[in-house]
């Protein structure tokens, strides 16, 4: 009874999803900034990893702005996966924004809004300030909600310290805040009174008696001592977006909530460039310079391209890397062809990091790696198949095929999955090649045969549109050479 | 023990003032961005209401903090200060706050008369045996705890820290009638010199014209 409950508890705490990164916990890097062959989830591609290591120490010091780097690459090389090690390395205080070059492509928004939002949400700020906190003890806490189940919430709640006890009256927005922590009598709480951020810090001593049983992560804390309302001295770290935007609206800071955030004048960012270098000089706040990440930028057209090249001259601009899998390829909006889709100009202030194609040792490895982040035990000899598979087809379909083969086996009520349930699901599954190969033979079967011959002589839509269909990967294109 | 600093630093700001009714307002904008706002009395020369302004980084405007005085009641008033950054007025409209105090907590107000300078505290039932007002020099405050546990306060004395003296037990009073706390300091010879001071600093600025005969005149038309 008791060992059921505890498996189902830790199902619940464990809600993360496991995503085509989430193997990766840095760049496996010595001191020395030596690649590791095997480590921190990164196999292989030393020279690209060394060369990246580089790139975080540069960021870490924050000395140089403005830096581009580009990862260039066949596809499933690794290059987002460097950049997710990067991510990783840098740590969280470090702003790491990241985003797809197509992006930028919204209604709302102009292109060059979207990347100028980006570049600023990679620059991160420190800043201290005084901020007013109440802190206390949560003794009685009363929610009244109306009979018909909607509309406003009242809400009371009685704190003390040590020396004193006060009520309270709750707005509404800080119910649901309350009503989230899961707050009741006897935990220790404090309420940020400008920002209304209700945070627990545990429960009181003088509770610790309630209940028979507690949880693991129940802590015990004294109740506060002298007044209920403190002021401290707090360490926002905001990103320049953010205070863009709560100078930007009459909502003020409600905005970041909502999200609605639509264009921010550069007059006002301008305002508070003066106003950020002002705090820095006083000593109030610290700059603190991240990385933006722009995976297929060849999707970037020919005015983020150019704006770009202005952007990335102001002192205030992050360290931005880019990483493309195309080769000499057209430029979007423009019928010049230029290597990796990129203008020459922009190619000139960037350093190029290339990533090579894994050897078969490395596929291996990989896709050890990737079993234990999918919980599944894999025979050696279905592990050799796989890496032949990886070998002939893509190391992407092989990954697919990882999961696909595990369910394949526990249907069969085994453990460990073997050759042959790695055998049926490459019958069942088809890759990239394959498929292709089927479309060729059984072309005038498919609808609008008649028509497909002209539509394969646009170079640039056709041909991989429909292969990206029918592959499922999302950038298994080949490289254009 | 010198109110030197005081004054130059009042010295230093830029002041404007004016006259309505029988107040005297007084604005100081100080050259490290604080605002200062006073309202004299006419009749006794005796300060009413202060008020500060200082400097917020995030979140907007910076709001008005009341040093002494009571804050002006509105329609529509929802208790003591609350919360909304930006604190434009139709942000705090209707339910729109976040936390405040119960309008039946105690609720600490400050007054300067001539001789004395008094803060009140509202709301406060008990008797008077459960008080327990001490002065506490090495934090140059006036605690007020209660032996019932049911309130506790740090009151700053700004006015001693202007001309650096450090409050003392022997002048403090205390009165409880009407649901309130009355705490009564008895001023230093030293802090009725530096007010004397600051009043003949303020003879000096120019004050506008007076507001309210402007608009009687203006309505009598």
């Amino acid at each position: 009874m008791a060992e059921t409950e505890k498996i189902e508890v830790r199902d619940i705490t464990r809600i993360e999803r496991i995503g085509a990164h989430s193997h990766i916990r840095g760049l496996g890097l010595d001191d020395v900034l030596e690649a590791r062959a095997v480590s921190q989830g990164m196999v292989g591609q030393k020279d690209a990893r060394r060369a990246a290591g580089v790139v975080v120490q540069m960021v870490r010091e924050g000395k140089i702005a403005g830096r581009c780097i580009l990862l260039a690459g066949e596809p499933s090389t690794g290059k987002t996966a460097i950049a997710v090690g990067m991510a990783q390395a840098l740590g969280t205080e470090t702003p790491f924004t990241s985003m797809s070059g197509s992006e930028i492509y919204s209604l709302e928004m102009s292109k060059t809004e979207a990347l100028s939002q980006a570049l600023r949400k990679s620059i991160g700020v420190r800043i201290k300030e005084e901020t007013e906190i109440i802190e206390g003890e949560v003794v009685e806490i009363q929610i009244e909600r109306p009979a018909s189940g909607t509309g406003q919430k009242v809400g009371k709640v009685t704190l003390k310290t040590t020396e004193m006890e006060t009520n309270y009256d709750l707005g509404n927005k800080i119910i649901e805040c309350f009503m989230k922590e899961k707050i009741q009598a006897g935990d220790v709480i404090t309420i940020d009174k400008a920002s209304g951020k209700v945070n627990k810090l545990g429960r009181s001593f003088t509770r610790a008696r309630d209940y028979d049983a507690t949880g693991a992560q129940t802590r015990f804390v004294q109740c506060p001592e002298g007044e209920l309302q403190k002021r401290k001295e707090v360490v926002h770290t905001v990103t320049l977006h953010e205070i863009d935007v709560i100078n930007s609206r009459t909502h003020g800071f409600l905005a970041l909530f909502s999200g609605d955030t639509g264009e921010i004048k550069q007059e006002v960012r301008d305002q508070i460039n003066n106003k950020v270098l002002e705090w820095r000089e006083e000593g109030k706040a610290e700059i603190n310079p991240g990385v933006l990440f722009i995976d297929e930028v060849h999707m970037l057209d020919i005015e983020c391209f150019s704006f770009l090249n202005r952007a990335l001259e102001s002192d205030m601009a992050p360290v931005v890397v880019m990483a493309t899998n195309r080769g000499i390829t057209r430029i979007r909006g423009t019928n010049y062809r230029s290597p990796h889709g990129i203008p020459i100009d922009l190619l000139d202030r960037m350093i190029i990091i290339r990533t090579v194609p894994y050897s078969e040792k490395e596929v291996k490895e990989i896709l050890k790696i990737r079993c234990e982040e999918e919980d599944c035990i894999m025979h050696p000899d279905a592990l050799s198949i796989l890496t032949r598979i990886a070998t002939d087809t893509s190391l992407r379909y092989a990954i697919q095929l990882i999961t696909t083969a595990n369910l394949v086996c526990r249907r069969r009520k085994a453990t460990e999955v073997n050759t042959e349930d790695v055998k049926k699901v490459y019958s069942l599954f088809l890759d990239e090649n394959r498929s292709s190969k089927i479309l060729k033979e059984y072309q005038d079967d498919y609808m609008f045969s008649e028509i497909t011959e002209q539509e394969e002589q646009d170079p640039a839509t056709g041909g991989g549109a429909k292969r990206r269909v029918e592959s499922g990967g999302g950038d298994a294109q080949p490289m254009e050479h | 023990m010198s109110y030197q600093n005081w004054l130059n630093y009042l010295q230093s700001a830029e002041k404007n003032s004016m006259i309505s009714g029988r107040l005297r307002k007084v604005l100081y904008k100080f050259p490290d961005g604080q605002q200062m706002a006073e309202e004299y009395n006419m009749d006794t020369g005796i300060i009413q209401r202060r008020a500060w302004r200082k400097c917020k980084q995030l979140m907007g405007e910076p709001e008005w903090e009341i040093e002494l005085g009571e804050e002006p009641r509105q329609l529509n008033w929802s208790g003591n200060k609350q919360t909304g950054p930006g604190g434009d007025a139709d942000s705090l409209a209707g339910s729109e706050f976040t936390v405040r105090e119960s309008n039946t907590a105690p609720l600490l107000t400050k007054r300067v008369t001539k001789k004395n300078i008094e803060w009140r505290i509202r709301n406060m039932p008990y008797a008077l045996e459960v008080y327990n007002v001490t002065a506490s020099p090495e934090q140059r405050a006036i605690i007020v705890r209660t032996t019932n546990k049911k309130y506790y306060k740090v009151i700053p004395v700004p006015d001693l820290d202007r001309c650096g003296v450090a409050p003392a037990q022997d002048n403090i009073s205390v009165h409880h009638q009407f649901n309130t706390l009355i705490i009564t300091y008895k001023k230093p010879d030293i802090l009725c010199e530096m007010e004397a001071q600051v009043l003949l600093l303020l003879k000096n600025v120019e004050t506008e014209t007076d507001m309210d005969d402007l608009l009687k005149g203006l309505m009598a038309k």
